[in-house]
């Protein structure tokens, strides 16, 4: 079983291109659902530490909007979107034409476009995954919360806290008008799926 | 200026006579600060989750049960005394309403029992806590008052 830290630069390469077809299957989503066109840059992958993944995600305290999915089946894991607040604005402005300087102003109809928009965006991520490699995987029904980044980013560490001392987070950024838009779609397989997802696509080495 | 040392996640600091501890969003993991009035000498602890089972024992901070008596055990090297030690805590809400999503939403919840465990396994005196619900916070103590602060989203600070 590799962890995390242990994957070699074909197994990266091949969860980059996971995160790439996910990714842009999202944004063919996003973009339908807002009616504009959306396109990604390059999708990374990053290994991290979790001290490090809290800072790479702009610091603890900051607040944030985040839509976390459970997948459970062949592949086990979380699925999270964090939207922070450029994000959130880009969607209410095209759906609801307006726009919000804080997430308190949000209202119930606003939480539910934006739980809706990352459900489509993570369920089409994985459908595209699913596809890829031939499995099928449960998602759960999605949750929202509005909190703290640091405390939201720390549920799918716990999650695996157990297994690793890292997490696997798989993003890319958005670019909606040509504007780049941040939209942290963070895929956190546990290590056995992320070992059996590996394996079914023919490049897990040495076992 | 007060001197801040910021703790991380599954990660440790230690302050005597003066200074602020200071651990940042704490959802469903645990900020335990502990405390021997006498010498001064404080400690704060950020622990993930509840038992350690990992085999070679890599990150004893990480955990509620070996984080804590790891502290103990680098706070009495510095002169502190078991019977003085008194703890506050704080942390382990749930972040997400998940159905059917195992164990998650419970990481919390157990985080707070082993924590109460292993305090009184180690005869160590819980004075105040502020756990469970479902908003993160943020953990300040200070280490001359022996005064601790919870910060959190959109409430109002908490001072125990």
């Amino acid at each position: 079983m590799k962890n995390y830290e242990e994957l070699n630069g074909l197994e990266l390469d091949t969860i980059r291109e996971i995160g790439s077809i996910g990714t842009g299957n999202a944004a063919t989503a996003l973009s339908s659902i807002l009616n504009c066109e959306v396109r990604i840059d390059m999708p990374e992958v990053r290994i991290m530490g979790y001290n490090e993944a809290i800072e790479w995600i702009g610091g603890p305290e900051v607040i944030t909007a985040g839509v976390l999915v459970h997948m459970s089946g062949e592949i086990n894991g979380i699925m999270l979107s964090v939207q922070q607040l450029e994000f959130v604005n880009m969607v209410l402005e095209r759906m609801m034409g307006r726009t919000i300087s804080s997430y308190e102003e949000l209202t119930e109809l606003d939480r539910s476009a934006l739980v809706e928009v990352g459900n489509i965006m993570i369920s089409t991520f994985v459908n595209a995954l699913s596809g890829l490699a031939e499995i099928t995987t449960r998602l759960t029904v999605p949750a929202f919360a509005v909190d703290m980044q640091g405390a939201i980013l720390a549920v799918p560490m716990a999650e695996f806290g157990g297994q690793s001392d890292y997490i696997m987070t798989i993003g890319a950024n958005f670019i909606c008008h040509h504007q780049a838009v941040p939209c942290r779609l963070l895929l956190s397989p546990d290590i056995r799926s992320l070992n059996f997802l590996l394996k079914k696509l023919g490049v897990l080495d040495g076992q | 200026m007060v001197n801040k040392l910021v703790v991380g996640i599954a990660d440790m600091k230690m302050a005597r006579n003066e200074g602020m501890l200071i651990t940042y969003a704490l959802g469903s993991c645990v900020g335990i600060c502990l405390y021997d009035p006498l010498i001064r000498l404080a400690a704060l602890v950020h622990v993930m989750l509840p038992i350690n089972m990992e085999t070679n024992r890599k990150t004893p901070l990480k955990y509620a049960d070996t984080g804590i008596r790891e502290t103990l055990r680098q706070m009495e090297g510095r002169g502190a005394a078991r019977p003085r030690i008194v703890a506050k805590i704080a942390g382990g809400a749930r972040m997400f309403e998940v159905t059917g999503g195992g164990s998650l939403g419970n990481i919390g919840m157990r985080n707070v029992e082993s924590t109460h465990m292993v305090l009184r396994r180690e005869g160590i005196r819980l004075l105040r806590e502020d756990v469970g619900g479902t908003t993160a916070r943020t953990l300040l103590f200070d280490v001359e008052s022996g005064q601790a602060c919870v910060r959190s989203y959109g409430k109002p600070e908490l001072i125990f």
